[in-house]
């Protein structure tokens, strides 16, 4: 019997003579409509203009183009500044309104993942606080954080699901003075750097063809909800999630495989804080030695906190041990604004990461010996006045 | 008022239906979307029967030879594509080969059959469609239909073989909270087939817990440990990943309480039933009641298996649910008898009105 030597293909076609599958799962967001219709609350619908990008079963999701609410993650802006700041970057670059607010409320999921404190009602009324937050800024909430993005979609479920829960949480934002408000849909950052991924494309100064990259996914952003997270055809067939690797390709670099994607990075919320060796361990031996076995990889992208920060910092512990470790690790949102001319200390703040990253920068074809000076320069003007600090035109000087 | 059925599938249980009918003196038009009879388990390559490993194609021949009957009028390329009316007086668009005709028929019988889970919809968990090596039950009856089995990726014989039990069947993240009855028999029978052609090869079942019903456990679960050497695993496999050119299989030993971690050659998949593409348009068509999985609705059970929510429209196999092969042609049966019935009941009822 010979061979298919297309045989993935073969099925593939196979696949689409069947027909589409009714999805598994409810559609959640007809739910938050009809709970809008029933006057229980109010939905903040996506601004125009909005790009529709396709779930894992196949529904459409509205990724607002402008008109953000950020919901900065508290991992990001106390670990990896450079994070937060390329997503500013990039909004910026293209010319588009946002908005970043000072009132925004921790959302306490970590606390929840790690060791299970708190409680319902608070959680929700926090996610509450906030959405309420961003409807009354006139901006549309946009999450930066994995964990905060996917604790908020399981509270979306929640509330659509337990009258009790709405009452107490209306209740708690009646006295916060908060309007009760459900966006029409909860979306991740990554998931508008995947939409908008050909515009950061046009604007690449730098090839990047020679840079190979591994991709970690997020767990709390495609393994919660899961129903929610973005798949593509195009993306290892549509069984993973999209994001980060079509951002990877859209940018002229080379994604690699390696057999551990599926395995968390290590922080593990509770592991992070009661046995933080495990973390380093999985972190290192799972994960980036895998990596470096089985892809060599130049770059370990990802999109979240959590991730990006244990599996960077891990590698210091683990290079002690004379491990195989020593690969950089950063968001997809870096790596885009790098790709599109980003200062690498001013923007991206690569000085805040710990594993060596300098040599990625060279191949990259960045002079990092001259920005750094920059950026020293900078430092010794801010020192003499300890008010100031460095501006978007300090940024794109 | 029109005597005839109209049989809507030519599967198993359209064939049995098509031929119960004939036999009973009633008259049948057998229509079938493809060009050949036979239903999934041709259109599969079905090689062995479970249990007892006799000829598929066999038992397919005989019941396509029961279908050459003047009383049957068997129409291949042809699909439902409208229907009006109701008992007794039912008016049918056939699109086929030649176009669209109008049928008038008294009673329909649907034996539209099943389709094999897609296991693509375990996105990340399986990875069907990111390796070769991973393959389905029917993947593999196809290559035991030719008395072959290898790796699709090298065309070598493979060292090791994993089957993972309910892939689509008794999941509820999926949806799919129902067994799909036949997963665990055809897996053990094709374990056995592999042993028999490769006595060097290891073969591995996985399990969440084995369901042999009836006989099976018999006649295909314990020969399989006691005869063929078969290693029968109760674990959750989480996922599938390459690995130096192999397939690394994680998961949970879950009789030991232990990650399991091993590289296989060949992994196959043991796909649930859904409802074929065929059952979800047909019953949209006919306008009857589906249930929550998309199989056709059966008000009347456990006592009636074939009456639909729609007056004069019956259901055979596994339009209306997880079925073998027993139970469709047993259904078929029924379906056959009850339509027949109906439409001369409705004639007698008018001999009787009109004198």
């Amino acid at each position: 019997m010979p061979i298919p030597l297309t045989v993935l293909e073969t099925r593939r076609e196979a696949r689409d003579d069947r027909g589409p599958a009714a999805p598994p799962t409810e559609d959640v967001r007809e739910k938050v409509f009809e709970l809008e219709a029933a006057g229980e609350w109010l939905v903040q619908r996506v601004p125009d203009p909005w790009i529709g990008v396709t779930t894992k079963y196949g529904r459409t999701k509205k990724i607002p183009v402008a008109r953000t609410w950020h919901h900065k993650s508290c991992g990001q802006c106390g670990h990896i500044p450079g994070y937060s700041t390329s997503i500013f970057w990039l909004i910026r670059k293209l010319g588009l309104d946002y908005n970043d607010p000072r009132d925004q409320t921790s959302c306490t999921a970590w606390n929840y993942y790690a060791s299970a404190t708190s409680n319902q009602g608070a959680q929700a009324a926090v996610a509450m606080r906030n959405f309420g937050a961003a409807y009354e800024s006139g901006y549309f909430p946009m999450i930066h954080c994995g964990t905060s993005y996917g604790h908020y979609k399981e509270v979306r479920e929640e509330l659509v699901h337990s009258a009790e829960l709405r009452d107490e949480v209306r209740r708690i934002c009646d006295k916060l003075g908060k309007p009760f408000v459900m966006p029409e849909e909860i979306v991740h950052y990554s998931e508008w750097v995947y939409a908008l991924r050909d515009e950061f494309a046009k604007r690449r100064v730098l090839d990047l063809s020679g840079i190979d990259v591994t991709v970690h996914p997020a767990c709390h952003y495609h393994k919660l909800v899961v129903e929610d997270a973005i798949y593509d055809p195009d993306v290892y067939g549509g069984q993973r999630t999209a994001v980060v690797s079509a951002v990877v390709t859209a940018l002229g670099a080379n994604v690699k495989d390696y057999s551990t994607w599926f395995d968390c990075c290590g922080f593990g919320f509770r592991h992070i804080l009661v046995q933080r060796d495990f973390t380093r361990s999985f972190a290192t031996l799972r994960k980036i030695e895998v990596m470096q076995e089985e892809a060599n990889p130049d770059v370990v992208l990802t999109h979240d906190t959590g991730c990006v920060t244990t599996l960077d910092q891990s590698q210091f512990a683990a290079r002690a041990h004379d491990r195989k470790v020593g690969v950089p690790v950063m968001s997809e949102a870096q790596f885009a604004a790098l790709a599109m001319g980003a200062h690498p200390y001013r923007v991206a703040q690569l000085h805040w990461h710990n594993t060596e990253y300098r040599p990625l920068l060279e191949k990259m074809g960045i002079d990092w010996r001259e920005r750094w000076r920059e950026f020293e320069d900078d430092l010794a003007r801010l020192k003499g006045d300890p008010k100031a600090f460095l501006t978007w035109e300090d940024a794109d000087a | 008022m029109p005597e005839t059925v109209l049989v809507i599938g030519g599967g198993p249980a359209g064939l049995e239906a098509a031929r119960a009918i004939a036999s009973i003196g009633g008259r049948a038009l057998l229509v079938e979307r493809r060009d050949v009879l036979g239903g999934t388990p041709d259109e599969s390559n079905y090689a062995a029967l479970t249990p007892r490993m006799g000829s598929a194609q066999e038992a397919l021949d005989a019941l396509r030879a029961g279908v050459e009957d003047p009383a049957i009028d068997v129409r291949r390329s042809t699909t439902v594509s409208a229907c009006s009316g109701s008992v007794g007086d039912f008016r049918v668009t056939l699109s086929g080969p030649t176009g669209e005709t109008t049928e008038s028929v008294g009673a329909i019988v649907v034996a539209t059959g099943f389709q094999h889970f897609d296991p693509g919809r375990e996105t990340q968990m399986y990875g069907y469609y990111e390796y070769p090596d991973v393959i389905t039950l029917p993947d593999a009856e196809k290559m035991l239909k030719d008395h072959r089995f290898v790796r699709p990726s090298t065309g070598e014989p493979p060292r090791n073989v994993a089957f993972i039990q309910c892939v689509g069947s008794r999941d509820r993240r999926l949806g799919n909270e129902y067994c799909s009855k036949v997963c665990c028999g055809v897996a053990s029978k094709e374990a056995i087939e592999i042993r028999r052609l490769l006595p060097d090869t290891k073969v591995y079942i996985f399990y969440i817990d084995m369901r042999m019903y009836g006989f099976w456990e018999n006649e295909i679960y314990w020969p399989a440990q006691e005869q063929h050497n078969v290693n029968y695993i109760r674990g959750i496999v989480t996922e599938i990943v390459g690995k130096d050119g192999r397939l690394l299989m994680k998961g949970e030993d879950t009789t030991m309480g232990r990650p399991l971690e091993v590289l296989m050659d060949v992994i196959v998949l043991s796909v649930g039933m859904e409802p074929s593409r065929g059952t979800r348009d047909v019953a949209q068509i006919l306008g009857v009641d589906q249930n929550k999985y998309g199989f056709i609705a059966l008000p009347g059970e456990p006592m009636d298996v074939v009456t639909t929510s729609v007056p004069g429209i019956f259901v055979a196999g596994a339009a209306a649910g997880p079925k073998d092969l027993e139970d469709t042609v047993g259904m078929a049966g029924a379906a056959a008898l009850r339509a027949v019935g109906t439409v001369r009941g409705l004639a007698h009822a008018g001999t009787v009105a009109a004198r």
